[in-house]
């Protein structure tokens, strides 16, 4: 069986704070390319003590930027995570689901807004 | 030969409350001094009689720009009451006066932190904010709270451009059961931010401000999703019943029971300014209970 590699978040990362996006950024830098080589990625949340929607924006959501949704469900896990930290981790699941599907529309509503003068 | 033109500014303070007209009178000063460069700058307290002790960050944040610019900045004639609120947090002591004890522990000392400090933000946290009449809650809660915290400074890390970091300063109500709390920068502020990313010049620092508060909308730069900060911040006080308060540039946000008012500012505040209040006698078992387990989460 093909046995996913185990990545520890609080050894990538170099503690158990995981509160700012350069280091979601180190810990997306670490898995991607085992994902690219088709690799299953286990992240284990063992140890981390604190982690916000920053640091989980860089490490886990902009990977739906480069895999399809289904590539990712198949090949990336978490283990040894809080019920805490499971339920933000879905919020910026869906969020950035969300975002790379309607990143165009999004923004070109707001591009021709005009406000009140200002400075 | 060219020489360099000094001036010397006062520049009265009034009264600073943690109100929109708090944050008025500090954008009318940011506004007075902008153009100040290798100048004194007096700041007069003698017309100050009040001043929010959380307010000290936004106060730190503008004078700190004031002396990038290469401005020296002096605090004078603060009265008595004023400068018990200002000793105690601190916050006079980088202009020279002796700070007092706080000595009913009811003080988050004002400090400035660099953006990519977070090993001290979390000292600062961990020191100050605990043990302060925070809700009574369970592990979750307390590290749902932390996390509200975290989120803010890491927005001001990701989209400030702040050269002087943020400042945090806040204060504890027993009576009122109430914490506040405030991060402040003094970098480009939301507005920039989103012009850049909207590639919109007309966009209104209110606009701006509406904007940046809808979920899932972020400036970050590069392929990041982003925008959940806020308004995770947004439903935890929402549940707690305190306030969010946010100036920015001409931009004023408030949230409260789930109502949110814009308001634009009498002048332009630059950067951004986060106030937190929270109703410590919330006694809310907060628990994110999560109705996916960890194999649904992708």
């Amino acid at each position: 069986m093909d046995e996913p590699v185990i990545a520890n978040v609080a050894t990538i990362v170099g503690g158990g704070l995981c509160v700012s996006s350069e280091d979601g950024q180190k810990v997306h830098d670490k898995i991607i390319p085992l994902l690219r080589e088709g690799r299953k990625v286990a992240l284990s949340f063992e140890g981390v003590e604190t982690v916000i929607s920053a640091f989980l924006n860089a490490a886990v959501g902009q990977l739906y930027g480069e895999f399809p949704e289904d590539r990712i469900r198949e090949l990336l896990t978490v283990r040894d995570i809080s019920t805490d930290d499971i339920a933000i981790m879905k919020r910026v699941v869906e969020n950035a689901k969300r975002y790379f599907a309607n990143k165009q529309t999004y923004d070109e509503a707001w591009k021709g807004v005009v406000g009140d003068d200002e400075e | 030969m060219l020489s360099r033109i000094t001036f010397f500014m006062i520049y009265a303070l009034p009264s600073i409350s943690n109100t929109k007209s708090g944050f008025d009178a500090l954008a009318l000063l940011a506004k007075s001094s902008s153009s100040l460069k290798f100048s004194d700058l007096e700041v007069d307290f003698k017309n100050c009689s009040f001043f929010a002790a959380n307010m000290a960050a936004v106060l730190g944040a503008v004078l700190g720009r004031i002396e990038l610019a290469f401005n020296t900045v002096r605090i004078v004639n603060v009265p008595e009451k004023v400068q018990t609120i200002l000793r105690k947090n601190e916050f006079l002591k980088g202009f020279d006066f002796e700070t007092l004890s706080d000595s009913n522990g009811t003080t988050l000392p004002f400090r400035r932190i660099q953006l990519d400090d977070t090993t001290r933000f979390d000292g600062y946290i961990r020191r100050h904010v605990r043990g302060k009449g925070i809700p009574i809650m369970s592990e979750a809660l307390s590290s749902v709270f932390k996390r509200k915290l975290y989120e803010v400074f890491e927005n001001a890390a990701i989209h400030s451009n702040s050269e002087m970091g943020v400042c945090c300063c806040g204060q504890y109500f027993p009576n009122k059961q109430c914490l506040d709390i405030t991060i402040a920068d003094a970098g480009i502020g939301i507005r920039q931010n989103v012009r850049r990313h909207l590639h919109n010049n007309d966009i209104s620092s209110l606009d701006a401000l509406r904007w940046a508060l809808q979920e899932g909308h972020s400036t970050k730069t590069g392929p990041h999703p982003g925008g959940l900060g806020l308004q995770f911040l947004k439903e935890f006080i929402q549940k707690n019943g305190g306030r969010i308060r946010i100036a920015s540039r001409l931009g004023y946000y408030i949230f409260y029971r789930g109502n949110e008012t814009f308001s634009k500012l009498a002048a332009d505040l630059p950067g951004t300014a986060v106030t937190i209040s929270i109703n410590t006698a919330d006694t809310t078992e907060y628990c994110l209970n999560s109705e996916v387990s960890a194999d649904e989460i992708f």
